[in-house]
């Protein structure tokens, strides 16, 4: 046993990777170091000179990437909501107040068997989870969600949503497809059969609002609605409105239209014989389409990422700002904001309660300090940052009708196969035909 | 105003949004536990003593008293051969014969069974009336029957049950909750009274051993003099 290899035994587990990774580390930061000096400028040179393409690869890395924490966060409310509404308590283990258990349901998705029968079209059975969620996530691409903040401004955007989210069909077509079996083909069959009829007053019933708006792109759309919130198209279109909320509703297949995968009637549908992470993706798709539904409807009818007020110029603070002006100061006050901040506000609790102990008065202190300061630091870039105000507004309106479908679902029953058919052809198709003829004839004899 | 499209919808989607907000009934079961109701028997499952005997004495009295008849067992017969039977019964010999009339669709002979005795229901009528046929009053009608008839008879309780809309298992449940209410004549010379105007070919043979034990003081004796 040599002096080598016995200091290496007695390191602890901890101190033996330290004593890996502590040099693997110091190497990889001088490496970076020199690369980033001898390459810097070559590489933002080239990436400025290739904007567009930047711009698109970095929109595209971000939408994926926010849909996993969206359907996420959208089974979580769903799970709770629902639960609060059945007067359950619902999911609180894991995490605070069980908001991490949609997690877990991604690992344990994650961790099942994949797999595929005997028979199947391998190909074909792997692709279509792709389709379908890919169908969903590259719809977000042409969302604003706040000025400046989207993937494209394609002045075809509406038209390219509709036509990207058909894509679905697809998809469903495929999984049930090459699912080898004859539910699943049915099942698949019969969510195309859904999807495609809706599809039809989904897309006439924004057509009234294309002739009122003279655009089709997304944000030139919300740009329009500026203003007060009497200027939002859902008080122009309001049949448009209900039409879109309604069809969208049977799109993204949820509460009362969820037919295609009706779980306490039907199996899965076309998604019967997937299982793991390709089931998940059908699952994440469809929370997705929930989210993405809600953005789409709040960015047409209810004003995007506008405040439903306007305040005159007047009132609006000019906040000039700069934190770097500080100069060395900023160094002291992120130092040393925290500790006074804490003691400033421990010092009340302390002063007036004697039965407070020290200890739980710097506690509050810390949890108030720490309230203010990102009370302080959020008020600051609603006011300063535009975008910022502009993707709180959005999200909260979304979340607000994410919410409602959800409340949907805990509330309504499933309609019947042919109820749903009929509801569609005889109903919503003649509706939306109205909505389009009449804002037709609205805008020839106003002339607007 | 009858038909509103949607008003349905709305109604119910007032509910659950109201339900949302009203407090939870979940009880954190491993953490906290319910309170165990006062008239809870304890589990259903046989003990074993500590020479590893079943604890059961095969009385029957679980199994007469099972409401739903799920409860069946058999014991130690007269040859001493221990079996004690639990599941299906058409499984064991000794309950073959009636599960077979059972599942044949026949009724099975109930020894305990009797006859329905009509009453004058005059009186039960009167108190109902005095109560205004309220089945919020069910105690007090219960006890003035039982005064006026000296016990609950079953007519009785199917009267008031009528008459007051009340179910008949809620006001049994009533009945059988209060100690001072029975359903049976009160004491043993009315029991016995009773048993001889209903049911002449027991009271002639209580009355038959009682003549042929006279004398040796057993209670049996007096049962049926």
């Amino acid at each position: 046993m040599t002096v080598v290899s016995r200091g290496w035994n007695r390191l602890t587990l901890p101190g033996k990777f330290l004593f890996i990774l502590v040099p693997l580390l110091i190497v990889a930061t001088a490496a970076l170091i020199i690369l980033i000096t001898a390459f810097g400028q070559l590489a933002l040179d080239t990436l400025a000179a290739n904007l567009p393409i930047v711009r698109f690869v970095v929109a595209a890395t971000v939408i994926l990437l926010i849909t996993v924490p969206t359907a996420f966060l959208i089974i979580y409310m769903e799970m709770k909501i629902i639960a609060l509404m059945n007067l359950r308590i619902g999911p609180d283990r894991v995490g605070p107040f069980g908001s991490l258990l949609s997690v877990v349901h991604g690992l344990k998705v994650l961790m099942k068997e994949d797999f595929t029968p005997t028979g199947a079209d391998s190909v074909v059975f792997t692709w279509a989870p792709v389709v379908v969620y890919l169908a969903s996530v590259m719809t977000l691409l042409v969302i604003p969600f706040a000025p400046g903040l989207y993937g494209a401004d394609l002045n075809i955007g509406l038209l390219y949503f509709f036509a990207v989210s058909g894509l679905a069909v697809v998809g469903l077509l495929m999984a049930g497809w090459s699912s080898y079996n004859k539910y699943s083909l049915l099942g698949g069959l019969r969510a195309a059969a859904q999807i495609v009829s809706y599809e039809i007053p989904l897309t006439l019933s924004v057509v009234g609002l294309l002739l009122l708006a003279g655009t089709m792109s997304l944000n030139q759309l919300v740009e329009n609605q500026q203003g007060w919130f009497t200027d939002w198209y859902i008080f122009q279109q309001p049949l448009g409105a209900l039409i879109l909320f309604i069809a969208a509703t049977a799109e993204a297949n949820r509460t009362p239209f969820d037919l295609t995968e009706a779980d306490s009637e039907i199996v899965a549908g076309f998604a019967t014989e997937y299982s793991g992470m390709r089931f998940g993706f059908f699952f994440f798709a469809e929370y997705v389409n929930v989210f993405i539904v809600s953005a789409l409807f709040v960015t047409l009818f209810l004003g995007g990422w506008n405040a439903p007020f306007a305040l005159p110029e007047a009132w609006q603070v000019q906040l000039s700002l700069d934190p770097a002006s500080f100069n060395i100061g900023l160094l002291f006050i992120i130092a040393l904001a925290p500790v006074v901040l804490t003691l400033l506000f421990a010092a009340p609790f302390w002063l007036v309660s004697s039965r407070i102990k020290w200890w739980q008065a710097l506690l509050i202190g810390f949890v108030l300090a720490n309230v203010f300061i990102v009370t302080l630091a959020v008020a600051w870039a609603y006011i300063g940052l535009n975008w910022v105000a502009g993707i709180l507004w959005f999200m909260l309106k979304t979340y607000v009708l994410v919410f409602t479908f959800v409340w949907m679902r805990g509330t309504l029953p499933r309609v019947r196969i042919d109820q749903l058919m009929g509801f569609a052809w005889k109903w919503l198709l003649p509706a939306s035909l109205l909505n389009l003829f009449v804002t037709a004839a609205a805008i020839v004899v106003i002339g607007r | 105003m009858s038909f509103v499209p949607g008003l349905g919808i709305a109604k119910g989607m007032a509910l659950t949004l109201r339900r949302f907000f009203e407090p939870k009934a979940t009880i954190m079961y491993p953490e906290e536990r319910a309170d165990v109701a006062g008239k809870f028997r304890g589990r259903l499952q046989l003990l074993y003593d500590e020479w590893g005997t079943l604890k059961c004495e095969t009385c029957f009295q679980c199994a007469q008293a099972c409401p739903i008849e799920c409860i069946d067992m058999g014991g130690i017969d007269t040859r001493g051969r221990y079996h004690i039977h639990w599941g299906p019964p058409e499984t064991y010999g000794e309950r073959r014969e009636e599960s077979a009339l059972r599942r044949s669709g026949r009724t099975v002979p109930d020894p305990a069974f009797r006859p329905y005795q009509p009453i004058d229901l005059g009186e039960v009528d009167r108190i109902l009336d005095e109560h205004d046929f309220d089945p919020a009053h069910m105690l007090p009608i219960l006890e003035a029957t039982q005064e006026a008839y000296g016990y609950l008879p079953v007519a009785a309780l199917k009267r008031i049950s009528h008459r007051t809309g009340a179910w008949y298992a809620i006001i049994y449940g009533t009945a059988t909750y209060y100690g001072h209410l029975r359903f049976e004549p009160p004491t043993a010379t009315d029991q016995a009274a009773a048993v001889e105007r209903h049911r002449p070919a027991e009271a002639a043979y209580l009355a038959a051993l009682g003549s042929a034990l006279e004398g040796s003081g057993r209670a049996g004796a007096s049962a049926g003099a």
